[in-house]
Parts: C-alpha cells; structure tokens; sequence
C-alpha cells in the first residue's frame, strides 16, 4: 500500500473515528455534568426559551455590531463560505456519496464554489488578522486558537491548490490535512461547532424561564 | 539587447494600436496595423524572399534538440514583402513552389483579400512575437529586479544597520493605526504574500524550479500554485479595494514631501520632514493604487479569458501582469524590510496600532506636532543640527 | 497547591454545573464581549474583556472537569494547575471589574452567561476568604446587625414613624394574615426613606392590603453579591420564615436589582423549596394595579425625563414593558436613551461593585459611559432609576462627573403623580 493509498483508506478512517468518538464523548460528557432541577415558580417556557436562545445569537444585535463591523462581517463571511465549501463543492458531495453514506446531493457549480471559498478566506484570514493585531484578542488568544484557524486555512488551501483535480498527490495532501483536522477536532475549541447549542441553549433556557423574550 | 527591447516596445506598440483598431469593427481590417508599424520600426535588413525567418529546417532541429535559437536573427525583422498574388487556384500538384508562398505568408505577405470583409493578411504572427517577448525578455530579466532589491537591502543593512530611534524609546506612546486599517493592511499583505509566491512559482517555475525538482514535482507544484493563484486573485481585488479606501486619507502628496525629497528622505544626513505618512509611503501607497488596480484588471482578464475577446488583450495583459508583480515585489520588499528589520518601532504602529513617541517625532515630525500639539525639536539644537541617524524611508 | 487554592477550585468546580460547563467550552475567544462591558469601553484595557476574567476557573475546569481530559493529559496538553497568586492577582477582576450585568451575554455569539459564571468564581474565592475589603465588612455587618449598612429594627422604625407623619397615613408593621409583604434594601430605608412613603400613598390609594416585618424587611443579599452561598441562604431563609410567619401571599421585591433575582429566581433553588408564595417585583405590582385600573394618575410630570434600566430587572429579569408603561401614564414627556432595554448600559456599581471602596476609581470611570446617555438627550431634567443600588451609583456619579439631573425613584414618580 503506497502512502497515497494509506491516507485515503485506513488513516480517513481511523481520523474519522476518532473524530465521531471523541465529539460524541465530549458532547455527552458535558451534558452529563447536569444541573439540579430548577424549583423558582418560571414566567415561560424554558425549551422554547432554549430554542429561541439558540436561533437569537446567530444574528448580531446592530447597537454592538456598530463598533465591530468589520469582525461581524468576517465571521459571517467564513463560516457561511467554510459551510458552502464544507458540503456543497462537488467533489465533497461525490466523496460522501461514494465513500460515505450513499447518498449525495446536488453540488455547487464551479462558480458557485469558487465564490464560496472566496468569501471563506476573506473571512478566515481577517478574523486571524484581528486576532493578532487586537489587543484584547492577543490578550485572550491561546495556542489552541491560532493552532485551530492555521489548520483549518491549511485544510482550505490545499483543498483549492487540489482543484484542478489532475493529481492524486494534491488531492491526498488535502486528505492528509483534513485527518489531521478531523483528530485535532474534538480535543479543540473547533468543538465549538457542536457546543454552541449547549451553551446558547442554557442562557437561553435560563431566559426562557424568566419570561424573557431577546 | 536593446533590439530585444526595440522589439517588445514594436510588439506592445502594435497591440494598442491593433486594440484601438479593434473597438471599431468598421475601420479596414485590423491586422494590417501590424506591417506599417513594424515597418517604420524595424531595421530592415534582408528582403522577405531572400531569407524567410523562423521556420527553417535548422531552426526546427535546433528546437528539436533542445538548442537555443539566435535571437538576434529569429528577431531580425524583414520588412514585409509586397503582396504578392495567391495563385488563382492552386492545382494538385501545385503550381510553384508551395514551400516558398506559405513562407512568405508567415512573414506577414499580403494578399489581395477576395472580399470586403477579409484581412489582406493571411497569418497572424503576433502569438509567436509575444511567445518570443515573454521568453526571451521578461523570463530572463523581470525576476532580476525583486533579486536586485532583496541584494541592496543586503548590502544596506550590513553598511548601515537597523536604524534606530534616537535617544531610544520614550515608554510613552501615541494611537497610529486603528483596528480597521490594520485589519485592511494585513488583509491585503496576507493575500499579497499568497499572491506572490504561488504568481512567482507561475513565472518562473519553469527556469528555476523545474530543474531543481524534476518535472513530477513542478507539475504538481505549479498546478496547485496556478489554481491557488486564481482563487486568491478576487480575494486580493477585494483586501486591494479596502486598503485603497481605508488608507487614502493622508496620503496626497504634499509640500513637505517636495522638501522631503530635496533633503533625500533623511539619508542626506538633513532631516527630512513628513506628515502622517513620508513621501516614501505615499509612494508606496499610490505604487499599491495603480499598480495593484493594473494587476487587478489584467488578472481578471487572464482569469476570465471570456471577457474580452481580442487576443492580443490577453497577451498584452500577461506581460503587463508580470511586470507589474515584479515591481510590486520589489517595492514591497522594501516596504517589509523598513517596516521590520529596517527600523526599530516601525512594526509597532501596524502590530500594536500604536507607536512610540520618539519615533513619531524623529520620522514623522509634522504629524507628532499635531498630534501631541508638541513641537518636535531634531537634534537637540533645531531643524538645522543634522540628525546623526536620519530617518530613511519609512515605506 | 495551597490549601486556599484548593479552596477556591474546588468550590468553584463543584459550583459548575453542564451550563458553566457548556459556557467554558464553547468560547471562542472572539473577543466581542470587550466592547459590551462598561469597564472596557471606559478604559479600553483589554484586561476588562469579560471572558478574560474566567481564565482560573477555565484552566482549573479543562484541567479537573472537562471530558476528554484524561486523553489530553496523557498528550501534556493540559494547562497547569492554577496557582494562588494567579486566583489573587484576577480577585480584583472578579470582584472590581464586573458588575454582573450580564451584557455581554448578548453580544456573545456562543451565548455565554458570564455574569452568572463570576457569580460561580465568586463562590470560590468567598469560600477561602480571599474578599475584597469593602464586601467582607459588609459581610461582617450582615452577621452581626442583619444588614450591610447595620440597618437595626430600630432604625427602621424611626424611619418609618416620620414616613408615617409626612403621608399622614399608617403603615402597618408585622400586621399577622396581610396580603403584601414589602421588602426595602438597606440603601432604601437609610438614603431614600421617602420610598416608604411611596408605597403606603400607593397602596392606600389602590386599596392594598400590605405590612412590613420587623423581622424580615432588607431585600439586599449580600451573600449573592460576595458569593457566599451559605449567607444568602440564610437571607432568603428569614425573609420566607417572616412570610410564612405573617401567612402573607405575596412578598414584594424592592427597586433593587440583585435582591430581585435572588428571591425570585434563585431563592427557592437555595432553599430546595418551591415558596408557599408569590414574589412580585415593584414594578411587576404596580404595572398590574395600573392594568386594573387602580392607579389614577392626576396631573403628568411635565419634566423631560428618561429611564435607566437596571440590568437585573430589565435584562437580567424581564421586566422591560412594566417600566416604560408606567412612565408613559406619568410622565409628559418621557424618552428613551440611545441604547435602551435590555441591552442598555450598567450603572457600573452593581453586583457589590459599589459597596467596594476598592473599585471606587473605576466604577466612576464606568458610569462616564452611563453619562454620556444622558448628556446625549437634550434638555433632559430627570432621569427614573428604578434601582436603589444604581440610583446611589448615579448620585455619587453625577456627584463625581457633574451633570444637573435629578435621580428618581419609580414609585415615588409613581405617588407623586397620583391623583390627589
């Protein structure tokens, strides 16, 4: 077996595996800390409040987002760019669909992708130069953020030196990247693409209760 | 040489002229624009019929073998031939010698066209003379100039070393950029560096890397640089449009730059005033506006072939493209050595947004006073006691 | 480790339940909740970003909570163990820079309750003692008189007598079987006594049938403020032993922000009990008496006045419509700050940041934001905190900054108004 071979078969999935464990194990793990049971008399209904909670913080409010336009915009910009790429670039499609689960869905045209990841690096690359250049953000920055954003740009980048699809070597380089970026995952603050439920759900549930309506 | 140069001056000569034929369709066929202007232009030396140029069978065995063509003589331009008649109609076995008619087509021959619509020439050869300018001069001396630059700051900084602030850091400090410009500069010098390096790989890949990695390695090396190269390129027009706008507040020329340059920016050893940004910045600022507003659109057209359909556009647009990137390289070298290295403080005002009062005094001295609402004294004894370490240019 | 650490981190840890848990994993460090906290916008050290004043609590967390923890350690990849000078050199984060205001919360993309996590951390470090001054001889006053500003019984009678003279009115005191328990905070019943006088013109008017205890009459916990769990047990604990005692069926919260949630929302999880009655908010009260049509309003303030909205009732406790209602049928010409609602500025002196002599500087230098509010409306006179804790904020602001407005109480707005 050549070294192309070993990273497109066992070593995807063994990173695969690793990946659904240990986000499983880490997801679960903090529901299962729990909570006591809330005994105040509550003004509404803390599920909705949960599901409004979650819903709410996926937009800015205008008076804050006034001052950090700029760094709205950017976060906009590569997670919904990293999403499109993520699941709609036709060759991801034809992977998940031959490799993965059998099932596929319409992908994104050519141009349609290549708008995609435009907006996903203008993005990715001015939320990591704030990152260095704001006070605040080097302040409050670890190494867990910067190691996160520079693999996942690394991932998008051979992902798009790849797309000319002629040679099996860029292509298992980019594998090579994502394994890393699948392993890397659960252990990382790039969890946060799961736990942003847990936590904006019990703020929002805490509101919820209260009768409040953000 | 200097004919090698005559004959890129003819070739992007001819483009312009054949590109402003070209927007009126009406105006008598566009190529012909080609033989007057290499007419005036080139020196003739030999008659069409006497030695036809590329194409012999030396030249295509030399090719063969790998050997370098004479480029004196492959760019030795015949003066094109007079029309001479096409054979009314060319019978099985020919009526001349066919070998010589399609020679002499190549060389630009006229003839007669059967209707109004038709060029009276028959072959294009501007594809071969770009080929040609491409190879033979921008392969071989546009990467000199980065080369050149990055050997100067060398040399520069082993004579003169980092320039330090004089008296050295006061510990006080004064707000230079905002987040939002150095969020548009290092947008913009993220990109640029991408843009660089995998444009560079493009452009030389072939001289400098293919020798080095062998030809499996460069394919895939220059594929991946290619299709990063174009995806990167809107990304570089939009972090291009915003550092245009964020920064262009400051940066029109003004008096003291005048005074900035007859005092050599400082290295005369006379300080040289400046406002928020030197006459070396601005430089910079308006090199970045027009050059990286050319790269833009040239890029976009060799990106999207089908915007336009004239091909002597695109040609014109891959040499441009390159020359530009080549001085965009070299200045920007420049701009990056004296903003870290170069210069003790000068990277605070882009990392920290702030910078260090004594530096503001000693490199911006016009902006301090108006910031601080203090007045800046050089030297200790006034504008007129030269400063020991003048400030260079601060790209 | 020392055992004061040890304190600190253990009773933090156990403090943490999945929701801190979920909100200590899920920051991204994104650096928005800077802009939204009042002490970084006034002094922009980045210090004061919000989720920064979680760092010990989330190094102790990752390194003996966290799930997957085990796997990192076998990697070395977890943070080291959190020292003591480490949890006293962020005391002052803890307790100076935060007002649990909880605006940062809305900002935050991930939805992360910081307020209510230093609420958590403040557990920790009340546990081992490690206090700032101010709050400890508070602390110490609640223990000995009852009440942070050593508020006795006595005292308050004095005051209530002279209410009593100035209304003309009787105000029943332990009066067995009443409807209403009313609870004043320590700042009420000594700076502004005049609320007293409020309620009773209030309720006798709306024919409301209420009593004060001598036994249970602050609403201030100062235990929630310090973090002392313990302590605000125990005043939670008196207030619904002298409620059930009077076999009152609703207990009405005090214009004050933290005594609020602390009776309502987090009281009955203290005691393990749902309470045998209902706590009601001022506002909440007389929002309903005005619904009902029990609160005739005569002539309207004719002074262009504004609302301070305290971040525990409003943003924190959602009561957001209640106020301004009342206001329109008081006021002739009320308006609203820039920013207004639930995403409107802290004073910059609650959570026990005001009765912290250390924070003194930098609560005043907060409250220059809250100024700026009020300087950017014209020709404004007057301006409704319905909060005594935030209204002494303003006074001493207004005291410190210059700025000619008068600080009012709602439901002295509320009397005032009343159709005579």
């Amino acid at each position: 077996m050549g070294l192309v071979e070993f990273i497109e078969g066992p070593a995807f999935w063994f990173a695969l595996a690793v990946f659904v464990a240990g986000a499983l194990w880490r997801f679960v793990g903090i529901i299962r800390i729990g909570h006591k049971p809330d005994l105040a008399p509550p003004k509404g209904s803390a599920g909705w409040g949960w599901i409004r909670g979650n819903l709410r913080h996926f937009f800015p409010r205008g008076l804050f987002a006034e001052r950090t336009w700029m760094h709205v915009l950017g976060g906009y910009a590569f997670h919904l760019g990293l999403f499109a790429v993520m699941f709609f670039a036709a060759p991801h499609v034809d992977f998940i669909r031959e490799r993965l689960i059998g099932v596929g869905w319409p992908a994104l045209p050519r141009w349609g992708f290549i708008i995609a990841a435009e907006i996903a690096f203008a993005g990715l690359i001015v939320l990591w130069v704030r990152r260095f250049s704001d006070p605040v953000m080097r302040l409050i920055s670890d190494w867990d953020d910067h190691v996160g954003s520079w693999l996942t740009f690394l991932v998008m980048l051979t992902g798009c030196l790849a797309l000319e699809r002629a040679h099996v070597s860029l292509r298992a380089l980019h594998m090579g990247l994502v394994e890393l970026w699948l392993i890397y995952f659960p252990f990382s603050r790039l969890m946060h693409a799961f736990t942003f439920m847990l936590s904006r759900g019990a703020t929002g549930a805490s509101y919820g209760r209260k009768g409040m309506t953000l | 040489m200097l004919r090698q140069w005559m004959a890129g001056l003819t070739f992007a000569l001819s483009v312009m002229l054949s590109a402003a034929f070209s927007v009126a369709p009406m105006v008598a066929p566009a190529q012909e624009a080609n033989a007057p202007g290499s007419e005036a232009e080139a020196p003739a030396t030999a008659p069409a019929t006497d030695k036809p140029r590329p194409g012999t069978l030396e030249d295509i065995l030399r090719r063969q073998q790998g050997l370098k063509l004479d480029p004196e003589r492959l760019l030795r331009r015949p003066a094109p031939p007079a029309p001479i008649p096409l054979p009314p109609q060319l019978g099985t076995l020919g009526r001349q010698s066919d070998a010589d008619l399609w020679r002499a087509l190549k060389s630009g021959a006229y003839a007669r066209p059967s209707s109004d619509t038709a060029s009276g020439k028959l072959m294009q050869t501007a594809g071969e003379e770009w080929r040609r300018l491409r190879r033979e001069v921008i392969l071989k001396y546009a990467p000199w100039l980065p080369a050149g630059v990055l050997g100067l700051l060398v040399l520069f900084y082993l004579i003169r070393g980092r320039i330090r602030i004089r008296g050295g850091r006061s510990g006080r400090t004064i707000p230079r950029f905002s987040m939002s410009h150095r969020i548009a500069h290092w947008f913009l010098a993220s990109v640029f560096i991408l843009m660089a390096i995998s444009g560079l790989m493009i452009l030389i890949g072939r001289p400098v890397l293919l020798p080095l990695l062998g030809h499996e390695v460069h394919s895939v090396l220059l594929s991946a640089a290619l299709q990063g190269h174009n995806l990167f390129g809107p990304v570089f027009i939009l972090a291009l449009l915003i550092a245009i706008v964020r920064f262009m507040r400051g940066n029109f020329f003004q008096w003291a730059d005048v005074k900035w340059i007859l005092r050599g920016g400082g290295m005369l050893g006379v300080h040289a005033p400046a406002h928020h940004y030197n006459f070396g910045e601005k430089t910079w600022y308006w090199i970045v506006v027009f050059v990286g507003l050319g790269m833009a659109a040239t890029g976009l057209l060799l990106e999207f072939p089908w915007l336009v359909e004239t091909l002597l556009y695109h040609q014109l647009a891959t040499i441009l493209h390159a020359l530009g990137a080549v001085v965009m390289i070299a200045v920007a070298l420049g701009h990056i050595y004296i903003g870290s290295i170069g210069m003790e403080g000068a990277l605070d005002s882009m990392l920290k947004g702030e910078v260090d009062e004594n530096w503001a005094r000693e490199h911006h001295d016009l902006w301090y006073e108006q910031v601080t609402g203090k007045k800046a004294v050089h030297g200790g004894g006034g504008d007129d006691t030269p400063p020991p370490a003048a400030a260079a240019e601060q790209t | 480790m020392s055992e004061t650490a040890d304190t600190v981190i253990r009773t933090m840890l156990d403090q943490t339940d999945g929701d801190i848990a979920a909100y200590l994993e899920a920051c991204v460090h994104c650096g928005e909740c800077a802009e939204a906290c009042h002490f970084y916008l006034a002094t922009q050290d980045p210090k004061y970003t919000p989720t920064y004043k979680l760092m010990p609590l989330v190094k102790a967390y990752k390194r003996h909570k966290a799930p997957l923890r085990s796997v990192k350690g076998m990697l070395g990849l977890l943070p080291a163990e959190v020292s003591e000078e480490e949890l006293r050199e962020w005391e002052s984060l803890v307790y100076d820079s935060c007002t649990m205001c909880g605006r940062c919360t809305l900002v935050c993309p991930m939805g992360l309750d910081i307020a209510g996590t230093i609420r958590k951390m403040r557990e920790g470090y009340s546990a081992a003692g490690i206090v700032p001054d101010g709050l400890r001889t508070a602390r110490e006053n609640v223990v000995k008189t009852g009440s942070p500003m050593g508020v006795t019984a006595k005292a308050l009678k004095a005051q209530i007598a002279r209410q009593e003279k100035e209304t003309g009115l009787e105000i029943p005191l332990d009066k067995q079987g009443a409807e209403y328990l009313a609870l004043f905070s320590s700042m009420e019943v000594m700076g502004y006594p005049e609320v007293i006088g409020a309620y009773a013109r209030i309720f006798a008017r709306a024919g409301i049938d209420w009593t004060i205890s001598t036994e249970a009459y602050e609403a201030t916990n100062i235990g929630v403020q310090i973090g002392d769990g313990p302590l605000a047990r125990k005043l939670v604990a008196r207030i619904v032993d002298a409620a059930r005692k009077l076999g009152v069926r609703h207990v009405i919260s005090p214009e004050c922000g933290h005594a609020y949630g602390a009776i309502r929302w987090a009281g009955p999880n203290m005691l393990g009990e749902t309470f045998p009655f209902e706590v009601i908010h001022i506002i909440e009260l007389l929002d309903r008496l005005r619904a009902e049509g029990r609160l005739e309003i005569g002539e309207k303030d004719a002074r262009r006045i504004t609302l301070h909205d305290p971040c525990q009732i409003v943003r924190r406790g959602g009561l957001l419509k209640e106020p301004r209602r009342l206001l329109d049928d008081a006021c002739a010409d009320f308006v609203e700050m820039k920013g207004s609602g639930v995403t409107n500025l802290c004073c910059g002196g609650g959570g026990g940041v005001s009765a912290n002599p250390r924070a003194e500087e930098l609560k005043t230098q907060a409250f220059s934001c809250k100024k700026a509010q009020l300087d950017a409306i014209d020709g404004l006179k007057a301006v409704v905190v319905p909060c005594a804790n935030c209204r002494g904020v303003f006074e001493d602001g207004l005291d410190a900054l210059g700025g000619d407005y008068e600080v009012i109480g709602l439901s002295e707005l509320v009397a005032d108004t009343l159709k005579d």
